[in-house]
This record gives C-alpha cells, structure tokens and sequence, in this order.
C-alpha cells in the first residue's frame, strides 16, 4: 500500500488504523498526555478528538510557558512594568495573564512602558536606543526559547549593554515530566512530546521516562498528521508493551538535539529549582543567569523581592496542568471564569487548555 | 476603577459588552430603539456613522484617507443601500504634514468620485501635538435603500440559507500586522474597496436575506453574531474559505487565527439556497468578487453556536475573539 | 509551547543574520543558534531565531512516517479502508 499523497489522506487514514487498533484491544481505555501547549492548540484546531474513539483519552499536560509560569513571578513581572525607569519587553503571551493586582495589559493602559515583541533581539534594540532606561527582558519559555536569551545577553554583555536586563523565568521540561511520571495521582500512559522542545535537546533526556517508569514516548511536530503519527506510534508502543522514546518529527529532530543551541545554554545560564504553578517546585527545573551575567540579571539589578502569592481562589489551573482534571470540571469554567475575565492564566493563554477548551470544543 | 483596553475596541465580545454598556442610558431614556451599522430612518434614508484611525495611515492597498470612506460606504451597501452623500469630520494633530493630509483627502475624492459620492458637510480641528495620535476622520455616510424589498437583516435568516464570503478573507488586518511587526510581504495588500459596485449587482436579485462586511474581529465574528443573534447554527468548511498565501503564512508566524483578521473590502452574504449558485456566478464575475466561495450554511443544529469542518477532517467551534490578537511564541 | 514555522534562508546579513522566507513573508532572522547555513537552506524559526535545519520536505516525510507505521499496520491488520 503506497503512502497517502495529501496529508489529509494521512491523517484519516492513520486515525482510521488507531481506531481499529484500539477495538482490536477491546476499547480499553488508553491516557496520553500532550505536554506541549501547541499541540494542544493545534489538536482543537483541527478537531482532532472528534476522529478518535472514546476509549483513548488525550489531556493537556504542563506545556504552554504562561500557565506554567509562578503567580510570585506574573506579580514581580508586573511590579517591573510598575517603575518609572524601565521599559518592560515581552512576548504577546504574557500580555494578558491576570496577576494578583493587576496585569501587564493594564499596566500599559495606565501609560506604563510595556512593549511586545516577537523576538529578543528587538528588545536589544530597544536597549540600545534606550540607554537611559531599563530595559528588561521577560524570559519566558522552555529549551526552545531560552537559547535565543542567551544568544541576546552573549550580544550584551560583548556589547557592555548595561540596561538590558533579563527576568528570567525559563523552565526546563524533563524535569516536569519527571514530576508527572512519577506522580501517584496522575495515571498515564504515554506522553507526546514537544516537538520544537526536543530540537534542542533531542532524545536522550526522556530515555528515564521509558526506562524507569514504563511509559511510552513518541515526539511529533505540529501538523496534523504528524500529531496522528505521533499518537499511532505511542498506541503501538502501549499495546505490545514496549515503551521507547520515539521521533516522528525526522525533519526537525536530531536525536543528539541542537549542540549549538545546547552549549549557549551552558555558557548563560545554571539550573536551579524553580516553582511551576500547578506542579510546585520542582528541583533543577528552571534555569538562572550565571554569575558572570549578573549585570544583566533583573532579580539581581532591580532587587526584585520573592512575591509570596497565592494562586486566584477556586482556580483549578493546577490541577488541569497535572491533567487531574479537565476544564470543564473546574467549577469556575465559563462562569465566572471565560476568555474575557479569565481567573486563571489557563484561560488567559491561547494555548491554556482551558481557554482551548472554551475556543473550540465548550459544547461537550 | 475600570479602564478601557486595546480589546474594548477590538470587535469581539469585549467590544459588544461595551457597546452594550453605552446604550444603557439611552435606552433608559427610551431614545434608542435599535442600533445596527447602518440604520434606516423615515423609511428610505439610510445612514452610518465611523471612526477611523489606523497605524500606519498609509499602507499597502490604501490609507486614512481611502478607508474612511470605503468603511462607510461598505456600511450602506451591507443594507442594500446605495451611497450618495458623505460628511467628513477631521481631527489632526499639530505637527502633522499638510502634504499627507491632503494626499489622504485626495484618495477619499477619487473613491467619491468613481461611486458619484458627494461630499455634503465637515469639519476640521487641529489639536495640540501629543493630544492626538496624527490624524482621526469621521465619516457619516448617507444613502438610499432598495425600494422594492425589505430592508435586509438578520431576520431574514432561515435554516438552510447558504454562506457566501465575497472574497480572500484577512488582507487588511494582515497587512497591517506585517507593517507592525517587521515582516516583508511585498505581495501582500489591503483589500480596502468600496463595496457597493459589488453589492449593485445582486441587490435585485431573490433570495438575498443578510449582508455584513467583516472588519473587526473578521469572518468568525460576524459568523458568531448571526449564530449568537439568531439562534442559528451556522456550519462552515474550512477547505472553502478564501485565503491568500500571504495570510496564511503570516497567520502561521504570528501565531493569530485568520478567521479574527479584519478586512476591509469583504463581505459575508446569506442567501436562500435556491438563489445561491446564480448570486454565486453574478459576484465572481466582478473584479470585487472573483474569488466569491459558498463556505457553509445555516442549520438547525447546535443553535447559537458556529462549527467548523476542518481540512484535517476534524471537528471545532468557532468562538467570538477576545480583545486585541497578539503575535505569539508558542 | 513553542510555535516554529519553516523559513527558507534567501539572503545571509552577517554571521549571526540572515533574511528568510516563509513562502510569501520574509522576515530577517537570528542565526546565532544555527551555524553554517547557506542560502536555500531551509530553517525552522521560532520567536525570530533560526533554531535547526530542516532535512527533507514534509511530503517525505509523510512517507517516512507511513512507512515506520506501515509494519505496525501489517502486523496487527488493522490498515485503514481505502
Ligand atoms: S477554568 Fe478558569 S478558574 Fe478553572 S482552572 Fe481554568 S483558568 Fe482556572
């Protein structure tokens, strides 16, 4: 049987062999998490669940940086945008996250100087037009972004940019999905990974996850029948009882990773523990700037105090990320808590599950 | 205290809650009947009123100048109603090139001047530097409604009624965000045009129920507003719906959802299904509506909401944006 | 988590800029992360940063992936109708 010519083909075709690979075995009931928050964008996006049988289960795992991020650190972002002598440069994800009083959204309608941008090197730019300002860089993201900040302070610290700082959030994802394997009140699967994560750090990272906990791994991309692809092979790996860690996203993913990308890492940052909303804190999750960029470290050069804050009250956005629940369950969900008065950042991010949900599929 | 945000004037829910808010008081004054884009008045007077600011003012496929009367315009003919008469409010911040102005206001007449539009009425102010963002037009248009047909609207809607998007939807907004955002696409251009030429051809024709451009907040929104306003389902195919490349690549790098995307020279229509081939072959054989595609239907199913078949072959809603879109790393 | 588009590089700036294209967006890109590119080459970018080289287009890799999947649909009978 040759290959299918459209991805469209593909992706039926490969749903059609789930589905009655799934029958085969019974139905039984299979959970897998997508940790990454793309997927879960692009699976509502194309209406992926409404081509797969009841039986298996897909949840939102931990993977969309806004949710993640620690509500201490939303409010220090915020308190950043709050001063007079700085310029606050972020991503348009983290725009609209409520914070606990007030968010980077409001700020900027108050006058406050917060600007989006859609990479790190406008923010030097900023920088270097700006040199009586602060300009202070949000570092949010995981193994796919973080080397693009460190390519920036590489370029700053050379340049002796002073006023650009960063306020570095990044996170790190194994250690999270370390967290998830092991956890007694989550029960999985299988996990699909992050394809644009596993660039960076290709294979070797989630060998512990196949290896100690028994659980099945494949990496897609992004497009549908990748995602399908990605879910076939994790069905085949639970069913005959062979967990690995599989690439099915050949094009992007080298199985050593991007070495180069890798190396900036090291040279920039250092792993240290970092609180993950939901998840806690998780040792060596998260990554800080090394001592020798402490010039361009915000915590350090604003003094920039531990917020001791407190997750909104009756938001579920902990447990949805632990994929305890899905967003329906959480009482709050689309009263009072919708995309135009989000409780939680789940709701707020385009990628949050529980915004996904409300977009694409709140009939159910 | 409450402040207003970029997504109070986005389209999309957050502006419909406002708006709501600010007929409050009329309405408690019993002095607002009913509000829409364009309204009719004394019978066979119809009449709109807009705003327009943009940033850039000059962009690929238009301006200022340019969009403030096609936004009008297009306002008049989504009624069936045809434009004659324009009156124009400027408020223009010191500083601001003469040279420009009048180069927006040259643009603004030739539009006039190829619908035989004439200017009635203006005004102008100049404010202090800082006080406003360049420049801001108003613009009132007004026209005459067809004669011999009810005025059309959202409760013309039937089930079964066909959906008809006239052209390649997002030029507009997509333009502007490649200008905003840094990114080069030398093909790419506002589809900014008066709509009435378009709307000329079919307005006599049977089975036409409800027209409405797709400015802010784009097709899905006004997709929403009729499920939401009706009761209706409405039931789309995402494989039929008009895009350029130019939007959709820039669609896939910024991360925003083409169906929000604003445009400026394209309408929605609903037609009764009889009619709906015939309409369909009159609009592609105009300049404004050679791409004109059938994208789905009215149903009596899943009522208030919209759904979309994907090309993938799945599933989804189609949910109101909410407030300003905003590119986007992951 | 993180959105990455496929670029083509049209032009190299310096050793760390280059200008891509995504089929009609171009777009000036990062290559800190991503050495030894040369025009044509094709690119994944994420938040303006090139971060690794793409091998093969998607339709091969559509027949990569079914023929990996192809053996797990033969052996347990389950290929798809046509
Ligand atoms: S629905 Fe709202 S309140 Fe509930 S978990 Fe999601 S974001 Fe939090």
């Amino acid at each position: 049987m040759s290959s299918p010519q459209t991805e469209e083909k593909m992706v039926l075709k490969l749903s059609q062999a789930l589905n009655a690979l799934l029958s085969k075995e019974g139905n039984k009931s299979i959970t897998i998490m997508e940790v990454c928050g793309t997927h879960t964008v692009s699976i509502f996006r194309h209406g992926i669940k409404s081509l797969l049988h009841q039986s298996f289960k897909l949840i939102s795992g931990p993977g969309c940086p806004v949710c993640v991020t620690d509500q201490s650190e939303i409010d220090a972002a915020i308190s950043i945008a709050e001063r007079e002598d700085s310029i606050v440069t972020t991503y348009g994800d983290m725009l609209k996250v409520p914070g606990s009083w007030s968010s980077l959204q409001e700020c900027r309608a108050g006058g406050k100087s917060v600007k989006v941008i859609t990479s790190v090197a406008q923010a030097l730019d900023i920088a270097r037009e700006n040199q009586d300002k602060k300009v202070v860089f949000l570092g949010v993201g995981f193994e796919t972004t973080a080397p693009a900040t460190a390519a920036a302070l590489i370029e700053a610290k050379k340049e002796k940019l002073d006023n650009f700082l960063v306020f570095c959030m990044h996170k790190t994802v194994p250690p999270a999905l370390e967290a998830l394997a092991s956890s007694e009140e989550v029960s999985l699967d299988g996990f699909l990974l992050p394809g644009h994560v596993s660039v960076i750090i290709g294979l070797e990272p989630y060998r512990f996850i196949p290896e100690k906990y028994g659980k099945a791994c494949a990496i897609a991309g992004f497009e549908p029948f990748e995602i399908m692809a990605g879910l076939l092979e994790i069905t085949k790996q639970i069913i005959k009882k062979e967990p690995t860690v599989k690439s099915m996203y050949p094009r992007a993913v080298r199985p050593e990773g991007n070495l180069t990308a890798q190396n900036l890492l090291n040279q920039v940052f250092e792993p240290c523990n970092a609180h993950w909303r939901g998840l806690g804190e998780i040792p060596l999750s998260g990554y800080r700037l090394k001592p020798e960029f402490e010039v361009h470290d915000a915590s350090v050069r604003l003094e920039i105090k531990e917020y001791a804050s407190s997750p909104p009250p009756g938001c579920r956005c902990g447990d949805v990320l632990k994929g305890l629940i899905s967003p329906i369950e959480c009482p709050l969900f689309g009263n009072p808590c919708n995309p135009m008065h989000p409780v939680g950042p789940c709701m707020v991010s385009s990628e949050g599950s529980c915004a996904a949900q409300y977009k694409y599929d709140r009939r159910r | 205290m409450e402040k207003l945000n970029i997504g109070h004037g986005s389209g999309g829910r957050l502006t419909s809650e406002i708006i709501f808010q600010i007929l409050q008081p009329f309405r408690k004054e019993n002095v607002s009947p009913y509000l829409e884009d364009c309204a009719i008045v004394d019978g066979n007077i119809a009449i709109t009123i807009d705003g327009y600011t943009i940033s850039p003012r000059s962009f690929p496929g238009g301006n200022i100048g340019e969009l403030a009367i096609c936004g009008s315009v297009n306002d008049l003919a989504m009624r069936g109603a045809k434009p004659n008469f324009i009156a124009m409010g400027l408020i223009a911040e010191e500083g601001l090139a003469k040279d420009e102005l009048l180069s927006y206001m040259e643009s603004a007449a030739k539009v006039c001047s190829e619908l035989s539009i004439q200017l009635v009425t203006g005004d102008t102010k100049v404010l202090p530097k800082g006080q406003v963002d360049g420049l801001y037009i108003t613009t009132c248009a007004i026209g005459t409604p067809p004669s011999n047909r009810d005025p059309l609207g959202m409760h013309l809607i039937t089930p079964g009624d066909v959906l008809i998007v006239t052209t390649e939807i997002g030029q507009h907004e997509a333009t502007i965000a490649a200008l905003r955002y840094g990114l080069s696409v030398p093909s790419l251009q506002s589809d900014c045009a008066p709509l009435w030429p378009l709307v000329e051809q079919i307005i006599e024709m049977d089975g036409i129920k409800c027209m409405r451009d797709c400015t802010r907040g784009g097709l899905g929104t006004v997709l929403c507003e009729w499920a939401e306003s009706t009761s209706l389902g409405i039931e789309i195919e995402e494989s039929k719906i008009p895009i350029s490349n130019e939007v959709s690549s820039l669609c896939d790098i910024l991360g925003f959802d083409p169906l929000y995307l604003a445009c400026e020279g394209c309408a929605i229509i609903a037609v009764a299904p009889e009619t709906s081939e015939k309409v369909l072959s009159v609009l592609k054989a105009h300049k404004l509506g050679e791409k004109a595609q059938i994208i789905g239907k009215v149903t009596e199913e899943h009522k208030g909401y919209v759904g979309m078949n994907t090309k993938a072959g799945g599933r989804r809603l189609i949910d109101m944006p909410v407030g300003e879109m905003l590119p986007r790393i992951c | 988590m993180c959105l990455a588009v496929p670029h083509k590089i049209i032009k190299m700036l310096d050793k760390n800029r280059a200008i891509a294209s995504a089929g009609p967006v171009e777009v000036e890109i990062r290559t800190d992360i991503v050495p030894d590119l040369a025009i044509g080459d094709m690119v994944l970018v994420h938040a303006g940063f090139a971060i690794e080289k793409l091998v093969g287009t998607e339709g091969e890799e559509i027949c990569t992936l079914w023929e990996e999947l192809r053996e797990v649909m033969e052996n347990e009978n389950v290929f798809p109708s046509n």
